[in-house]
């Protein structure tokens, strides 16, 4: 399995667009999220257990449209029954698949099926309006949804309002088309690519 | 452009769907005989109603589940979205 991040060869740091005389706080910050673990879990809809009753890494299960968080791992709910896992504790799915009953769920290892672009910055919103038709303002920290961004599929994790932080997750096969409308609409406003 | 509001997720704009046609096309059961006339009414013919019509939309961009919406064809006012296995009144 390899381990070439999937905008490799299209994520280049250094500062881009119009970056002169703005403050700091202005200035978005785009970078690459990788080598995490990421797991989906879907329960089954014939299925009646009780997902109240399970704990990952310590965090339950989120509610619609709601994410669960710890320093090391973030569960997002991403459907019906459906949960998007992503951690930096790298055994978390070998440690905690006994919880999971064969008959209730389906556990896939998507590690390496996603791209994951993260902005931080004041003007995060004004980027992600620019191709994604959600309310982005109504949207703060512990908010997750699912949506498009200039045609391209994707999840949106809000991870902090303060500073303003979020990352996009998509298709490691639209990654670098991603990567580029993503960075593309930061241009006006200048960024610090990390 | 529609505003669409998925019974999972809430109000959503029309580029996260897709539409999938009449919402009241029943499949002829299984294990059951039935006429190349009726087969083909259930995979062909279609009512193209000016007026109110139930629909199936897939929520492809957003929760990926398919639901029931009432809309009017010639205004596109949507009425109800309802669950697959709810009923719209």
């Amino acid at each position: 399995m390899t381990n070439t991040s999937p905008l490799n060869f299209v994520h280049k740091v250094g500062k881009f667009g119009d970056t002169n005389k703005k403050i700091q706080n202005n200035i978005l910050k785009v970078s690459e999220i990788n080598g995490l673990l990421i797991f989906q879990i879907l329960q089954y809809k014939n299925s009646s257990f009780d997902v109240s009753k399970i704990r990952l890494d310590g965090l339950s299960f989120p509610s619609s449209l709601k994410s669960t968080s710890n320093s090391n791992t973030r569960i997002l709910w991403i459907g019906p029954n459906n949960w998007l896992v992503f951690s930096s504790v790298l055994d978390l799915l070998e440690k905690e698949k006994n919880q999971f009953n064969e008959a209730d769920f389906a556990i896939t290892d998507i590690s390496h099926s996603r791209t994951i672009i993260e902005l931080e910055g004041n003007l995060v919103n004004e980027v992600l309006k620019k191709g994604c038709p959600l309310d982005i303002s109504s949207l703060k920290d512990g908010d997750c949804a699912n949506s498009v961004y200039k045609g391209i599929n994707i999840t949106i994790d809000f991870i902090s309002e303060s500073p303003k932080k979020v990352r996009i997750l998509g298709l490691r096969s639209y990654g670098e088309s991603l990567h580029h409308s993503v960075t593309d609409a930061c241009l006006e406003f200048g960024y610090d690519a990390i | 452009m529609l505003y669409i509001k998925c019974p999972f997720c809430g109000y959503r704009s029309q580029k996260e769907f897709a539409y999938g046609g009449d919402g009241t096309i029943k499949r002829p059961e299984l294990n059951q005989e039935i006429s190349d006339e009726k087969w083909n009414e259930f995979v062909y013919l279609r009512k193209s109603p000016n007026g109110k019509h139930i629909e199936l939309w897939h929520h492809v961009a957003g929760c990926r589940q398919w639901f029931k919406v009432q809309r009017d064809t010639v205004t596109h006012e949507i009425f109800q979205t309802t669950k697959m296995n709810e009923e719209i009144k």
